[in-house]
C-alpha cells in the first residue's frame, strides 16, 4: 500500500505539473454544473457511502454529506450507519493542455461525522452512566483532516465525473500519535477515495 | 477484493470496525496454544502482571524489551484497558508490541476496551469476554467486571458463570481469578458486590484476586475474610509485578521499574 501513496501523492502531482506546464497560471474553469452525486469508499465512513453536495466559491469548494453504510460482517454487531458531513477545498485546479481532463493535484478537506449504534455515546453525560469528565471524547463523533488528489473528465457545460483517492485521520487517531513517538504517521492514516458525477 | 485490502491497515470502513486480518482474530486461543505447548518444568508459575496499556504505545515497547528479559517467566497477563477509545487500530497497536514478547500474553477486559463497538472489537481480536484456561494446575479465571460500562444491570460480572468455574475442580490445585475493575471500586457494579466477594470467599484453592483499572498497587483483604486482591502498576508507571505462585496458594510478588527517564 505504500507504494500506491507514493504514486499518488508526489509521482503523480510531478508528472501532471510537467503535463500542464502551460496552463499552470490560467483560472481553472467552471467543470460542471455545481450539484454532484458522490459514491465513496472507505476511508472510515463506511464500507461505502453514497451522497452529494453543491459547489461553492468558484468550484473550489466542495461541501458534501455522505451516508456510509458498515455491515454486519465488519462491524461485527449491528450494520452500522456513519453520517458524514465533509467539505474539500481545491487550490489548484489547471486542465490538462486542451483536452477535456482536469487535474487536482492536492486537495485538503475537513469533516465530521456521527455514528448510529447504541453502543456509541454523543457525550460522556448524555450517556447516562458517568460522572462528569469520565470520558472526555464523543465515541459517536469523530472529526477528520485529509489530504488527496483528483482527475476530472468533462469540459464546461457539461456533465463532469471526477475520479479522488485521500488520505485522512481522526480526532482519536491523531491524539495518539501526538502522545507516542512509536508511532508513525502512516500509522494514523486511513485511504478512500471515490467518484463524482456533477449535474 | 474487500478481504485484501482489509489486511493492509491504511483501508479501513470505519474506525469501530471490528474487523481485522485473520492473524489478529482469536488472539486469546492462538496465545493459549501457544502456553500449552511450552514446556513447563515445574508445578512452579511466574508471570508477569500489568495493566492498562491504553495510548501508552512508547511504554509498551520499553515493557516488551524489559519483560523479555526476564528469566524463567511463562506468560504476561494484561489487566485491561488495552485501548483507550476502545477502537479497531488502538487494538492492533497494542498487539503489535506485546506479539514481540518472547512468551504468551493474556488478556482481560477494561472498561475503555467497551467504549463505542469496543466490545465487538475485543471479542473479534482477543474472543470471549469470560474465559478461563488452566496452566500447571492452576486455574486462571478472567472476567469482565466493568458494571459501569452496562449501566450496572446487575448481570456484569457474571457470578453465575464465576460460580461454575470456581466448583469446576478438574484437575485444578489452585485458582487466581483476574478482573479490570476490582470489587472495591466504585465502577464495579455495587449491586453484585456481596454475591461476587462470597463466591471467592467461598473457594477455598483461591490463591488471590487481580485487578487493575486503578492504576497503582494495593494489596489487602479489604472484606476482612482471607482473601487477597491485588491491584497492579498502570503500564504509564513503568512499573510491573512479578507473580510466582506454587504449592498450596504459595505466592511471591516482586516489582519490577525499567526505563531510564523514570
Amino acid at each position: 500500500m505504500g507504494w500506491i501513496g507514493n504514486g499518488v501523492h508526489t509521482g503523480l502531482p510531478l508528472a501532471l505539473c510537467l503535463l500542464v506546464n502551460q496552463t499552470c497560471a490560467q483560472a481553472p474553469e467552471p467543470a460542471a454544473g455545481p450539484f454532484y452525486l458522490t459514491l465513496h469508499v472507505a476511508g472510515g465512513t463506511g464500507l461505502v457511502a453514497l451522497g452529494g453536495g453543491y459547489r461553492l466559491a468558484r468550484q473550489r469548494l466542495e461541501p458534501e454529506l455522505l451516508v456510509g453504510y458498515v455491515p454486519r460482517r465488519l462491524s461485527g454487531s449491528k450494520p452500522l450507519a456513519i453520517f458524514t458531513l465533509k467539505t474539500t477545498y481545491l487550490p489548484w485546479s489547471p486542465r490538462l493542455g486542451q483536452s477535456r481532463w482536469q487535474a487536482t493535484p492536492v486537495t485538503l478537506g475537513a469533516m465530521i461525522n456521527y455514528t448510529t449504534g447504541q453502543q456509541f455515546f454523543l457525550t460522556n453525560n448524555s450517556a447516562g452512566n458517568y460522572r462528569p469528565g469520565y470520558y472526555w471524547w464523543s465515541s459517536a463523533v469523530r472529526l477528520g483532516l485529509l489530504a488527496g488528489t483528483r482527475v476530472n473528465y468533462g469540459g464546461p457545460h457539461q456533465q463532469s465525473t471526477t475520479a479522488y483517492a485521500e488520505l485522512s485521520t481522526n480526532d482519536l487517531h491523531l491524539v495518539s500519535r501526538l502522545t507516542n513517538r512509536s508511532l508513525r504517521l502512516v500509522d494514523i492514516l486511513t485511504l478512500g477515495g471515490g467518484l463524482k458525477r456533477g449535474f | 477484493m474487500v478481504l485484501l485490502l482489509g489486511g493492509c491497515q491504511l483501508v479501513e470502513f470505519s474506525p469501530n470496525q471490528a474487523y481485522v486480518p485473520t492473524q489478529e482474530r482469536g488472539l486469546t486461543r492462538q496465545q493459549l496454544t501457544r502456553l500449552q505447548t511450552a514446556p513447563a518444568p515445574d508445578d512452579t508459575i511466574r508471570f508477569v502482571f500489568v495493566g492498562d496499556t491504553q495510548r501508552f504505545y512508547d511504554e509498551t515497547e520499553a515493557f516488551v524489551a524489559s519483560v523479555n528479559q526476564q528469566p524463567g517467566i511463562d506468560f504476561v497477563l494484561i489487566g485491561g484497558d488495552i485501548s483507550d477509545f476502545g477502537l479497531t487500530r488502538e487494538f492492533r497497536w497494542v498487539h503489535q508490541r506485546l506479539r514481540l514478547l518472547s512468551v504468551p500474553y493474556l488478556t482481560v477486559i477494561g472498561n475503555h476496551d467497551l467504549v463505542g463497538n469496543g466490545r465487538a472489537v475485543y471479542q473479534e481480536v482477543y474472543g470471549p469476554l469470560n474465559y478461563t484456561f488452566r496452566y500447571q494446575g492452576t486455574q486462571f479465571i478472567c472476567l469482565d467486571t466493568n458494571g459501569r460500562e452496562y449501566g450496572f444491570n446487575h448481570k456484569v460480572p457474571d457470578v453465575a458463570w464465576l460460580q461454575q468455574q470456581l466448583t469446576d475442580t478438574a484437575g485444578t490445585r489452585q485458582t487466581v481469578v483476574v478482573s479490570h475493575v476490582p470489587p472495591q471500586d466504585e465502577d464495579f457494579d455495587p449491586a453484585v458486590v456481596p454475591a461476587y466477594t462470597a463466591a471467592l470467599r467461598g473457594c477455598n484453592r483461591l490463591v488471590f484476586h487481580l485487578g487493575a483499572h486503578i492504576h497503582r498497587f494495593t494489596v489487602g483483604q479489604p472484606y476482612q475474610d482471607g482473601v487477597t486482591y491485588l491491584t497492579t502498576y498502570s503500564l504509564q508507571k513503568k512499573r510491573y509485578h512479578i507473580l510466582t505462585v506454587w504449592g498450596q496458594r504459595k505466592y511471591r510478588l516482586q516489582t519490577v521499574t525499567y526505563g531510564l527517564d523514570w
